[in-house]
């Protein structure tokens, strides 16, 4: 196994977003374990190269730039203020069959307030860089995480459900089953007698009741849930009662999630559902055509790309727009470029450094030797 | 080139090895003392003997660094992420049983299954803007479990023991953790969600599918394989024997079917002498009956082994390897 090196075509990559404006981050190679299971979980964690150091801190080979370019702007002093980064490096993950070290290019945007901009100027290089590469044809599918959860907030769905649908969404294979016992009344929760009794009660008081069971048997926090915490999930459970969605709403999910076109078809779609189910969804929707009117006017061809509800990412913590440019031939079946906004990401790393501040966020990963592969090059 | 049998070395799983061993005749003498950690086995002269704790021994297997192995079915799943591409289990021993299960603090009354948990999780989440973690020392166990139930937002604490006091001393929320009797979780107040039983183990005899099966070493396994079978086979009958005239096929016949018996060496004899395996829980019936059809006596032993001409364990073992 080789180290991997950068092609005459990467180092013009490269180029091609330094004249962009954007900074080239170094994050060091090595970086805290603890941070990559905390913000991207187990699906990542479980690819990790790890090593420990003198103290028994646990230390991972970087498996992304994500993770370390934003931390370093977070606890730099410019972390309020907006700024674009680049990269293009070595990252490493156990990858079956594969080699375990391989180059990684990307963009991120942080802090910028005028989100749809964002999100189209990210998408414009994405498909500046993609051409770089590859002449024959490439295809654009996009979606949006926040249509769905939108649609979630406006069908006046109970928390606990909206909680599962949108983690759902997001692991393909699962939603489908979700759809089906949404519909279905489904079978008593448990301690269903004391919930029953619960239901319609005044919050507060059921509340107080449960928490103040809960202290008599000694117990407080536990577990890094409190009394008030497991006192609220009953309460919640009471609400769900044994009753499932109404059919009318079930459908209404089941129609937004069948949306599959050009984004402009899309849209138009989504507006007229809305409409008729009297569904108020016009802030998502406003903001989903001003970034397709931003990406005409950066010359994207939205003819040529594909919108569709169900496309969600598998990293979890996109919580907007998301895309991925794909090799119009088929040659290469993975993504060659992949992003969205990941707000979410920010907000748990900001919680974590103790910091007050919502830093909103986008870019994208550039897989440059699917990209050399595409082209042709490799 | 040596054939590598790898037993434990301590453990709970270690008496109940070592009474295995000895009853299939692979009893290990250990070579200079008890602190050596190579033996023999009398009578295997290309057979080494590595005295090794239970879950290294699943990580040699795994790495092909030792051929045949004595390990828990948890620990196999553990050492490697792709167990069926590396190891293959030639039968389970039918000690050291424990379970491997999901539990969480016993206060957590609204969280009775892996649904309640998953829902659980993703409140955390956003109430925390962190995960709720899970302390085991079972990596691919647990993420291929929570996999299984669609459960995302959580992360692993890596714990190497006394897991079950995670969740009390703050290091985490719950635990995937062994259990035999679930006294211990009990008495930390945990408790085991209705579906969160991720795997029942217990001891197997295992072998690497990646270690270099010399012809040599195949010509141990299979030696070794034969005596574990032999002994197998030995336990499940007890030998049974007896003579009178009266004896003939068509008597033989009739105890097959109604004891499940066997005659190892074929009917009776020209003077009656017939000898029976019997399964131990029809033993008092087939002396009843042996004597109400003209038997004076019958005699019942237990047996070491019971050699055969077939060899399914070491069949298991050559399909795997191909």
């Amino acid at each position: 196994m080789t180290t991997p090196t950068l092609s005459p075509l990467d180092r013009s990559l490269a180029a091609l977003l330094d004249e962009a404006g954007f900074t080239r981050a170094e994050p060091p190679l090595l970086m805290a374990a603890d941070l990559v299971r905390d913000l991207a979980g187990e699906a990542l964690a479980r690819r990790l190269y790890l090593t420990t150091d003198a103290d028994g801190a646990e230390l991972c080979l970087r498996p992304d730039y994500t993770i370390p370019v934003v931390k370093a702007h977070l606890e730099g002093p410019r972390a309020r203020e907006a700024a674009a980064y680049s990269y293009l490096g070595p990252v490493f993950r156990h990858r079956q069959g594969m080699a375990g070290e391989f180059l990684q290019g990307g963009i991120e945007w942080l802090g910028r307030a005028d989100r749809e901009a964002a999100e189209a100027d990210v998408i414009a290089i994405a498909m500046k860089v993609a051409r770089l590469y590859v002449q024959g044809p490439l295809k654009l599918a996009l979606g949006d995480v926040g249509i769905f959860l939108g649609l979630t907030q406006a069908l006046d769905l109970s928390p606990a459900w909206r909680r599962r649908l949108a983690k759902d969404f997001r692991r393909s294979g699962m939603l489908a089953d979700d759809l089906k016992r949404l519909a279905e009344p489904s079978g008593g929760p448990i301690h269903s007698g004391l919930l029953a009794a619960l239901q319609g009660s005044d919050p507060q008081a059921a509340r107080d009741l449960v928490t103040d069971l809960l202290s008599i048997a000694g117990i407080s926090t536990v577990g890094g849930r409190s009394a008030g915490d497991i006192a609220e999930r009953l309460l919640e459970q009471a609400a769900l009662g044994s009753g499932g969605l109404a059919p009318d709403k079930a459908a209404v999910i089941e129609r937004v999630l069948a949306i599959d076109a050009d984004p402009l078809t899309a849209e138009a779609e989504l507006r007229a559902i809305a409409a008729e189910a009297n569904l108020d969804m016009g802030a998502a929707l406003d903001r989903l055509a001003h970034r397709h009117a931003l990406l005409e006017k950066a010359g994207v061809n939205l003819g040529a790309a594909r919108f569709s509800t169900r496309f969600g990412r598998d990293v979890d913590y996109y919580t907007g727009l998301v895309f991925e440019i794909h090799d119009g031939t088929g040659t290469v079946d993975k993504p060659l470029i992949g992003g969205g906004r990941y707000d979410r990401l920010t907000e748990m790393m900001t919680a974590k450094l103790g910091l007050d501040l919502a830093v909103p966020a986008v870019g994208c990963g550039i897989w440059v030797e699917r990209l050399a592969l595409a082209g042709g090059r490799a | 080139m040596t054939l590598v049998f790898a037993i434990p070395s301590k453990g709970r799983i270690l008496e109940s090895a070592q009474g295995f061993l000895e009853r299939s005749g692979l009893k290990p003498v250990q070579g200079r003392g008890a602190r050596d950690y190579r033996g023999t086995i009398p009578g295997l002269a290309h057979v080494e003997v590595a005295f090794l704790s239970a879950s290294d021994i699943a990580k040699e297997l795994a790495a092909g660094s030792v051929h045949l192995g004595l390990t828990g079915l948890d620990l196999m799943h553990e050492a490697t992420p792709e167990p069926e591409d590396r190891l293959v289990s030639l039968t389970p021993l039918g000690f050291s049983r424990a379970d491997v299960v999901v539990a969480v603090p016993q206060a957590w009354i609204d969280v009775s299954t892996m649904a309640d948990l998953d829902d659980v999780a993703s409140q955390y989440r956003a109430r925390h803007r962190s995960r709720m973690r899970v302390a085991t020392k079972y990596l691919n166990l647990t993420r291929s479990f929570f996999d299984r139930h669609g459960i995302a937002d959580y992360r692993i604490v890596e714990s190497a023991g006394a897991t079950e006091g995670s969740p009390a001393a703050g290091a985490a929320e719950m635990i995937v953790d062994i259990t035999t009797t679930g006294a211990t979780l009990s008495a930390n107040a945990l408790k085991v969600l209705d579906d969160g039983v991720i795997m029942k183990s217990e001891a197997h005899l295992v072998a690497s599918r990646t270690a270099a099966w010399s012809e040599r070493a195949r010509d141990s396994a299979r030696d070794m394989l034969d005596r574990i079978a032999s002994q197998a086979r030995a336990r499940k009958v007890k030998e049974v024997r007896t003579r009178f005239t009266a004896a003939d096929a068509g008597l033989v016949e009739e105890a097959k079917s109604r004891f499940g018996v066997e005659a190892p060496f074929g009917g009776p004899t020209s003077s009656g002498m017939l000898t029976l395996h019997c399964p131990p829980t029809q033993l008092f019936g087939l002396s009843r009956y042996l004597r109400d059809r003209g038997a004076d006596s019958v005699s019942v032993t237990e047996l070491d082994y019971v050699f055969s001409r077939d060899n399914p364990l070491y069949e298991t073992l050559a399909a795997a390897l191909g």
